[in-house]
Order: structure tokens, then C-alpha cells, then sequence
């Protein structure tokens, strides 16, 4: 018996209609896919008080980017940068960033500007196993409880920077009080900092004066720094508790008696200060543009940054906006494709030179090994144009031998 | 008089149909805002702001700590989901426990002063619980935020939800924010809610009329608080963070904006604020880093051309074409 036409029931007629417009459709689809762009999401804090930094990451993200896109893309495929105000909060971190994974459909995301932000940041990528790469300082995202396969840290961490900074200042019967805000920043860069005083040997820690977040005078917390006699002063807080205490402990003479250091010597927070406020202050950075006459891949960064930016030079927060940026491209494009698989296993031990020299992915946490800038703001007098801010005192090299062990950091080795 | 007539016994036909209205209005909106993510936060803040509104709108006490309640609610089921392994649906009712628990705490002690007093002591409390969560490093994660409380799939009797996955994410939420809206607009008809409009409107009145104002005062301190502490629950599993900004006097301050701007005193009025305030806090600041300036403009003009806020406005005006 042949069916007709008229013996097919009702569903297999609308199952088999609806198939035959979806499959152009699909098709249509997968066509697409190949050449649509590879969006990139980059939460970062365009209002609040790092507003500088973050506007500075955007535009060193999108010259990774553009050079990306110059060179062809992958296969023809160009990247784009979608940026996403982050306000500085987690929980409106969060929201950006699922928008961006459901509505945007990014392949990876690259940002976050601080501690509890690139966690949340972190939180929501892992579970939907999407890259992530983390441009600011954090110890907590690479130990075994927040990492995640497609975590990665492309910038320094406090361990790192306060280490390097305290091999560089601490010597042996040295007398050392710390200052530091009481939260998640400052506690993790005096921990750094303890620790390295302890490998060191015989520097005393005789003070750890903890100051509440946001403190705007420092007057009760001076004398007790000045009371213990110590040779070095660090100070660990940012933004603007950084610029208040260090120019009341200035006002207050505690740089007559002692050295003030602190983790991390920004670019653009000297610039918010004034040169005499920060004279003399030694601190550590991931980059700064003048290394450029000895490491020649900071010469081609600071050559695109001028010829985009009239001249004007990269802030150390920028160039970790345009290394976490080209360090995926790159492993992209070494991978044939934005699989997250592929790209995880590229970046993994992966050997990059993006803008300061050689770094090494570390397979087992994801942490970026590199050079730590120890630098030394000048004085006004010794400033040569509106940039030259800050000699370069050294370059520590990155070595495995400066981060935490990963077993240490709670992953199975 | 006029808000509280005949409240008590016949709801009238806009009071019957509001909840059914909102929830058709809810049950699309995934696909008319810009994100289901924002649509989520839309769902939760309007809860929040709604719960704020039954003490501030109907009972007329201008609280400035409801972050305490919201992030009450949120480390409650944050810290059940990553601390103790509890169950999804245990831990939202652990955080609803938790926040209604700080709620009768702070109403009891805060619902002894009135006026600014009132919103001064709770202030105070609300930044205190902000510093225990910020010391209580263990518990909390501190500055960090709470993580470590992803859930990716609901288990309901045999069936299992990919909560990862936006849509189901949304309507999961949607449920238990209607059915919060239901509640709380069964209340406001029944006697209660006629009497702490009374209060409102006349203290003295109704405590000579025999009521318990004090009683009464707690009651929807606590039924706010429980409220709210819904909302920071479902945040929680939203966001799978707790952030410390949670607990901030600034996202009390929040409640506050998006109760003025839809219209404190309505019952739908929050949930507008809400909506309107994230709609326009998402759309400019995709269009320019200046969208402070912005939304900061608009909510001065609303509150000088639109005092009784968007959604109040429409409500005094079709009640003013009817008479």
C-alpha cells in the first residue's frame, strides 16, 4: 500500500516543514559563525577612582587588537573589543560579564581592575568554562580554591611584587614597620612583604599598623610609625589612600629618619600626586615605558601606543591590557581556532614576549612569570619632560624561584 | 485618607488583576530587555525595592539600612551553598531565615525612634553588620566577596534544571518572585494591610483606635526584612558571588532611589523604579562613561516634575479621570 501525501499525519507534515526551514537556517548559521568576529569582553572600571588605568587598558587592549586584525586575523577572522563598564563592583562585574557570555557570545574574557572584582569576574567564567584572563594583582585567583582550567593571571601578584621589591630595599638588620589598609590589597602586600623579610633574614618587622580602607587622616597612625625607629616605611594601600599617606608621612618627616617603599609605584597615581610628594619613594611595577632602550618589544608597544595616542606613552595598567589581550590572539591563532581546549593547552607553559620581555605561562596555576621593575620617582628637578617620572633602580627577572610553589598554592603536583 | 478606603474588605479590580499584570508584564520581559542577565537583576531589585516599599510606602518609616537585609539573605544562602553544601532550596529558606532573624534584631531596636531618628539607627546597624561581614574573613571572604557558590543545576523531585543556562535561570527566579508578589499583595488587602496604612496616615488615631502599633510596627519591619532577604538570596544564585557591596549603605540608598522614581505607596510602583533605573543605568553606560551625569539628571527631573513617581503619577492620573 503507497502512502500519499494525505495519509501523512498532521505532526510528521509540520515536523518535517519545520526541519526543511531549519536546516538553511542552521547551515546558514554555521557559515556564519566563520566569519563573524572574535569578540573579546574587557570589564573594566571606566567610572570610580581607577577610571585612569581603565581608560588607559581600553586603549592599549584595542591596539592588541588592531595589530591582530592588521595581521590578518585568524584565517581572515578579525577580533573585536567589547568593553563593559564594570563600576569597580563585583556584583555589576558579574552581570556584564554573563551579558557577556549569553548575549555577546565573547570567546574569552580579558579584564577586571582589582582583587574582589576579577574574583567575581572569575566565578562566572569557570562555571561556564570560558577563558578568562586576569589583568590585575590578585594572590587568591591562582591557589587551588578559586582557580579554574580557564583561569589565567597575566599580571604581577602582591607576593611577586612586594617580594621583588623587599629583595631589592630589605638587607639584613634592617628595622621595618608597615602601613597597611585593611583589606584584601593591603593585606596580601604585607604578607609579601613579611614573607620575603623572612627569607632574607634578620630584617625585623617591628610595627604592622593597620589602617582602615579609605582613611583620609593619617595623624593617629605617624607617631606609632615613627615611634619604633625603623629604616624602611612600607606603605601598602592604592589609589587614593596611597597618595594621603604617603604625602602626610612625608609633611610628618617620617622620610627624614626612614625609606619609604611601597608594593606598587603607578604611573598614573604619580601623575595624580605632585613629584615632591613621591620624591625619592622606591616601589615595584610590571612595566614602565623607558625600559623601552633595552627590551625592543616595549619599543614596538610604546611606537604603536605614540602613534595612536599623539605621542603620549603606556601606563603600566595599560600594558596589562594589551598583553592579557595579544597573549590570547596569539594562542588563538597558534591553536587554529577559539576552542577553549585547544587555546587552554597553548597558553599552558606558554614562552611570550608581548611588551616587556620574556614571560612564561606556569602550567600548573596559570600565573604569568615575569619581571618585576623596582622604580624610584624623581625628583622635580630631575625630570626631563612631563613623562620621565621614575628611574628605573633594576629589572628582577622572572624566575620560578620568586612566585609560590603550586603546592603550596593547594594544587596537586 | 484617601489610599487606605475600603482596603481591608473589597480589593478592587486594579488590586485583584495587579499581580497576574506583572507577572504577564515579567513573564516576557527576558525578551524585551537588553540581557537576560539585566532582566534577572530586574526581577531581584524589583523584589528588593518592593520590599523595602511595604515599610516606607505603607507604613511610612524611611529605613536607610536595607542592605543589611538584602546581604542578610545573601551570605545566609551564600555561605549554606558554599560552606555547608546545603541544597539550593535550603539555602534560599536559610537566607530568607537569616534576614527575617537580623530583621526582628534591628526593627526591635530601631522601631523605638521615629523620623530621622528612625533611618539614622538604621543606618548605624545596617554599616555594622557591613563591618562584621567585612572582618569576618572566614565566613564571608571579606573584601573578596563570597565565592564558591555556583549552582549549575537544580535538582526538583526527578527533574534536573540546568541553572547555568539563562533562560531556565530567569524563570526559576520569575516563580519565586511572583509568588513573593502574590503574598505580599495578599497581605496588603487583608486587615494588616489597611492597618499600617492607618498608622501611616495617623499614628496617634490608631493606637487610640486599640491597635498595636508597636506590634505592628515590627510586624512589617520584619515582613520587609523577609522580603528583601528573598531578594539577596536570589541574588546570590544569580550572581554566584556574594560581594561585599552587598551589605554597602549605597545599595540601601538604591532601594530608596528605585522606590522614589517608580512611586513610593503603589504596589507596582518599586518594581517601575527598578526597571527603569537598571534599564537606563545599562544603556548609557554602554553609550558613554559619563552615564552618572545622566541618571543622576533624570531622577532630579522626576523628582521635581514626577514627585509621586513614574508609576504613581499614572495611577493619580487614571484615578483622577475616573472621579
Amino acid at each position: 500500500m503507497s502512502r500519499t501525501l494525505t495519509d501523512l499525519d498532521r505532526r510528521t507534515v509540520l515536523g518535517g516543514g519545520l526541519a526543511a526551514l531549519a536546516a538553511p537556517a542552521l547551515l546558514l548559521r554555521a557559515a556564519r559563525a566563520a566569519d563573524e568576529p572574535i569578540r573579546i569582553g574587557f570589564p573594566t572600571p571606566l567610572t570610580g577612582p581607577f577610571g585612569a588605568e581603565a581608560k588607559d587598558q581600553v586603549r592599549c587592549a584595542q591596539i592588541a587588537v588592531d595589530q591582530f586584525n592588521a595581521a590578518g586575523g585568524l584565517n581572515g577572522r578579525k577580533a573585536e573589543l567589547l568593553v563593559r563598564d564594570d563600576k569597580l563592583n563585583p556584583g555589576e562585574a558579574a552581570t556584564r560579564t554573563l551579558e557577556l557570555i549569553e548575549q555577546d557570545h565573547v570567546a574569552c574574557i580579558v579584564g577586571s581592575l582589582s582583587s574582589s572584582v576579577q574574583l567575581a569576574v572569575n566565578e562566572v567564567t569557570k562555571a561556564r568554562g570560558m577563558l578568562y584572563v586576569s589583568i590585575s594583582q590578585s594572590d587568591t585567583i591562582t591557589e587551588a580554591s578559586d582557580f579554574g582550567r580557564t583561569t589565567f593571571h597575566e599580571a604581577l601578584n602582591p607576593h611577586m611584587t612586594a617580594g621583588a621589591v623587599a629583595r631589592h630595599v630589605f638587607k639584613p638588620g634592617m628595622k621595618v614597620a608597615i602601613l597597611l589598609a585593611d583589606y584584601a590589597y593591603g593585606n596580601e602586600m604585607a604578607a609579601g612583604f613579611r614573607r620575603a623579610a623572612a627569607a632574607i633574614g634578620g630584617v625585623e618587622i617591628v610595627l604592622e599598623q593597620k589602617h582602615p580602607f579609605g582613611t583620609a587622616d593619617y595623624s593617629t597612625f605617624l607617631p606609632r610609625l615613627r615611634s619604633v625607629k625603623p629604616d624602611v616605611v612600607c606603605i601598602c594601600n592604592f589609589g587614593r589612600d596611597q597618595a594621603n599617606s604617603i604625602k602626610q608621612a612625608v609633611d610628618f618627616g617620617i622620610t627624614r629618619q626612614a625609606r619609604i617603599v611601597v608594593p606598587v609605584l603607578l604611573y598614573n597615581q604619580r601623575l595624580a600626586g605632585s613629584p615632591e610628594a613621591f620624591e625619592g619613594i622606591v616601589g615595584g611595577a610590571n612595566y614602565y615605558w623607558t625600559i623601552e632602550d633595552r627590551v625592543p618589544s616595549a619599543k614596538a608597544f610604546n611606537d604603536a601606543y605614540r602613534a595612536a595616542n599623539n605621542g603620549a606613552v603606556p601606563s603600566d595598567y595599560g600594558a596589562y591590557g594589551y598583553s592579557g589581550v595579544r597573549l590570547v590572539l596569539e594562542a588563538m591563532r597558534r591553536a587554529g581556532g577559539v576552542g577553549t581546549d585547544a587555546v587552554v593547552r597553548e597558553l599552558e607553559g606558554y614562552h611570550y614576549d608581548t611588551c616587556k620581555g620574556p614571560e612564561t605561562m606556569r602550567a600548573c596555576d596559570h600565573q604569568a612569570i615575569q619581571s618585576v621593575l623596582i622604580l624610584q620617582s624623581k625628583a622635580k628637578a630631575a625630570m626631563k619632560s612631563a613623562a620621565d617620572l621614575f628611574d628605573v633602580l633594576a629589572i628582577e627577572e622572572g624566575s620560578e624561584a620568586n612566585l609560590r610553589s603550586c603546592a603550596d598554592l593547594g594544587h596537586k603536583t | 485618607m484617601t489610599s487606605a478606603r475600603s482596603e481591608a474588605h473589597e480589593p478592587t479590580r486594579a488590586q485583584r488583576w495587579r499581580v497576574p499584570l506583572v507577572a504577564a508584564v515579567l513573564a516576557v520581559l527576558p525578551w524585551i530587555a537588553p540581557s537576560q542577565a539585566l532582566a534577572v537583576n530586574i526581577l531581584i531589585y524589583g523584589l528588593y525595592a518592593t520590599g523595602f516599599n511595604l515599610l516606607f510606602g505603607y507604613m511610612g518609616l524611611l529605613s536607610f539600612g536595607h542592605a543589611a537585609f538584602l546581604g542578610a539573605g545573601a551570605y545566609g544562602a551564600g555561605i549554606a551553598l558554599a560552606r555547608f553544601g546545603v541544597g539550593w532550596f535550603g539555602a534560599i529558606a536559610i537566607g530568607v531565615a537569616a534576614s527575617g532573624l537580623l530583621a526582628v534584631l534591628i526593627g526591635a531596636l530601631s522601631i523605638r525612634s521615629r523620623g530621622i531618628y528612625f533611618s539614622m539607627v538604621t543606618l548605624a546597624l545596617a554599616q555594622l553588620v557591613y563591618y562584621v561581614a567585612f572582618q569576618a574573613e572566614s565566613w564571608t571572604g571579606g573584601e573578596n566577596g563570597l565565592r564558591g557558590l555556583t549552582v549549575s543545576s537544580l535538582r526538583i523531585g526527578p527533574l534536573s534544571l540546568n541553572f547555568l543556562d539563562p533562560t531556565i535561570k530567569y524563570y526559576v527566579i520569575f516563580g519565586f518572585v511572583t509568588a513573593a508578589l502574590w503574598a505580599i499583595s495578599r497581605l496588603l488587602n487583608s486587615p494588616f494591610g489597611a492597618t499600617i496604612e492607618a498608622i501611616r496616615e495617623n499614628e496617634g488615631r490608631a493606637q487610640a483606635c486599640g491597635y498595636d502599633v508597636r506590634r505592628m510596627k515590627l510586624m512589617a519591619f520584619t515582613l520587609s526584612g523577609l522580603v528583601c532577604g528573598l531578594a539577596g538570596a536570589l541574588d546570590a544564585l544569580h550572581l554566584s558571588i556574594v560581594p561585599i557591596d552587598t551589605l554597602y549603605y549605597q545599595t540601601s540608598g538604591l532601594a530608596v532611589m528605585m522606590a522614589l522614581l517608580g512611586g513610593a505607596g503603589t504596589f507596582l510602583g518599586p518594581f517601575v523604579g527598578a526597571a527603569i533605573f537598571l534599564l537606563i543605568e545599562d544603556s548609557f553606560s554602554l553609550w558613554t562613561s559619563h552615564w552618572q551625569l545622566f541618571v543622576g539628571a533624570i531622577f532630579i527631573l522626576a523628582v521635581l516634575f514626577l514627585p509621586r513617581g513614574a508609576w504613581g503619577t499614572l495611577v493619580a492620573w487614571r484615578a483622577d479621570r475616573r472621579a
